[in-house]
């Protein structure tokens, strides 16, 4: 069991067109995106849609980790067709899949792309308090490290005969707590830890705080939310003038 | 124990290569055997792949190229749970493995799958609390232990596994200097029951002096694999690994630039010690000095 899947999530600095963008307008592009999956829950816009952030994540120079992230997420894929199959249709489940792929390849983009201090700069200029902005930044910057924990973790257990492949749902959760325990007790005394650290370093010890580094939207920065706001407006358009839209909007798988 | 039994090889890696999917190569052509019951220690700069290479012993991790043979059986043929019935691996951080309500059941947890019965399981149990003196903590919540006792309830979970071959990854890093001697003691004792131990070590005065044979490396290869004594008295070898000589070694090549004789025999602190009194024996410091 490798959790090496995580690092689909990692930031990594790279010169591309999205990385320099603001991070404001990264966290517009995935709510926007966010919001448009939610209209549809046919096969062909959402195939439009999904298809609409495959050049975004060409120009980021991303398709390798975007695959990566779509390829971890086989389980749960499996998981929407077979529920959504036996329940509703399959034509639906289809649907859902693409739905998620959209989300979660939306928001990879922005994680991929958003260095964890940009991110902190970025709320702090959207007026949130600075312990909140910094505090969301670090949790951020932890998740490859408990990743790392986490993996460290299972290579233990397993080393002392742990096996993770046992029948029946409620044997499956029991097998999670010799995972589970360990990894939320030495993440809370990390946190403990660090903020101990951040404190000897006199964290919180004025109220008026400069910066070093600023962030500035830019000409490029309005254009692309520009954009984006386009692609909402027309996506909602297409949403309440469905019924006129030609019909193989509307084709649905036979089953 | 026959002579044939203890020169059985029980490790044999031949030609191994590891890189990790980043593409960072970390071991490279290793190769090595190791006989039951021996004591050998893993030395190296930080990243120079020895905890790689132990990862790969018990299946955690699937080499790129070559193979790994334990007892005659090749690892890749093996699962993690199978190969853990061999090799007991003890990592650095023991708060990585302990989860259980108390001491006793965090035991318990190393046996369930070694299909005992309930009282041999119990009486084992008994047993181990027993050997590791941690009979009086057996009702107390493994997280409530100190630092030193959640290492040895971490070691003990491992050991009353009874498997033949016992890795520890820097099992005396943060350990007090009675931590270390009892450490000495169960190592001792696991070599009595003829248990092959793989030790991957920085501290060097306790390679230098419990330790036989030490496996040196360097970039994900081994630079050099022999008597502990001769390995690490190289003051290359050992610049290489970012170590320092043993304190004796650094006393005896001090006493040779300041112009005293036969230094070069000094190898151990006791050796040191008859030195020196040899000197002051034949030269008395006298009071006015």
């Amino acid at each position: 069991m490798s959790l090496d899947f995580l690092n689909a999530f990692k930031f990594t600095k790279k010169k591309s067109f999205l990385h320099q963008l603001d991070p404001r307008a990264k966290l517009v592009l995935a709510l926007i995106y966010t919001i448009i999956a939610l209209l549809f829950n046919q096969i062909i816009p959402l195939f439009i849609i999904f298809l609409s952030l495959i050049p975004l994540i060409i120009i980021g120079k991303l398709l390798k980790q975007w695959l990566k992230s779509i390829r971890a997420m086989s389980f749960l894929i499996l998981f929407i067709l077979i529920l959504n199959t036996l329940f509703i249709s399959f034509s639906f489940a289809v649907a859902m899949i693409f739905r998620i792929y959209i989300m979660v390849s939306a928001f990879s983009l922005f994680f991929l792309t958003v260095d964890p201090n940009d991110l902190a700069l970025s709320l702090i200029t959207m007026k949130f308090p600075y312990e909140f902005a910094f505090s969301f930044s670090l949790a951020f910057r932890f998740v490859p490290t408990i990743a790392i924990e986490a993996q460290n973790i299972i290579d233990a257990q397993q080393s002392r005969g742990y096996e993770m492949q046992e029948k029946g749902l409620i044997n499956q959760i029991k097998n999670l707590f010799p995972l589970l325990i360990p990894l939320i007790i030495c993440s809370i005394r990390r946190a403990f830890n660090v903020a101990e650290a951040l404190e000897s370093r006199a964290f919180g010890s004025k109220k008026e705080r400069t910066y070093y580094y600023t962030i500035k939207y830019t000409a490029k920065d309005w254009i692309f939310t520009i954009y984006l706001l386009l692609v909402l407006t027309f996506f909602i358009i297409l949403k309440v003038q469905f019924a006129y839209m030609p019909e193989f909007f509307l084709w649905s798988l036979p089953v | 124990m026959s002579g044939i039994e203890k020169y059985q090889t029980m490790i044999m890696v031949k030609n191994l290569d590891y890189r990790y999917p980043n593409g960072t190569v970390a071991l490279k052509g290793i190769s090595l055997k190791i006989n039951k019951g021996e004591l050998v220690g893993i030395m190296g700069k930080n990243g120079a792949g020895k905890t790689t290479l132990i990862r790969t012993l018990n299946g955690l991790i699937k080499p790129t190229r070559g193979e790994i043979f334990i007892n005659n059986e090749n690892t890749n043929l093996k699962s993690i749970a199978q190969l853990s019935r061999n090799i007991g691996l003890i990592f650095q951080n023991p708060s990585h493995q302990l989860f259980a309500n108390s001491v006793e059941d965090e035991i318990k947890f190393s046996l369930k799958n070694l299909d005992m019965s309930k009282e041999e399981l119990q009486n084992k149990v008994n047993k181990v609390l027993k050997e590791f003196d941690l009979e009086k903590y057996r009702e107390r919540s493994p997280l409530n232990l100190s630092g030193g006792e959640s290492k040895k309830l971490a070691i003990a979970s491992i050991v009353c596994r009874d498997v033949g071959i016992l890795v520890f990854d820097e099992p005396t890093l943060g350990q007090d200097a009675r931590e270390i001697e009892s450490f000495i003691n169960l190592i001792n004792e696991e070599r009595k029951k003829n248990k092959t131990i793989i030790i991957i070590t920085h501290n060097i005065e306790f390679t230098y002096d419990y330790i036989p044979r030490t496996i040196l490396m360097s970039d994900g290869q081994i630079i050099a694999d022999g008597p502990t004594h001769h390995i690490l008295s190289n003051d290359l070898l050992v610049n290489k690994s970012s170590l320092v000589l043993p304190q004796a070694q650094q006393i005896s090549l001090a006493l040779q630039d300041s112009g005293f004789k036969n230094t070069e025999k000094i190898t151990t602190k006791n050796e040191l010690i008859s030195y020196i009194t040899q000197i002051l024996t034949n030269n008395p410091i006298s009071e006015e000095d």
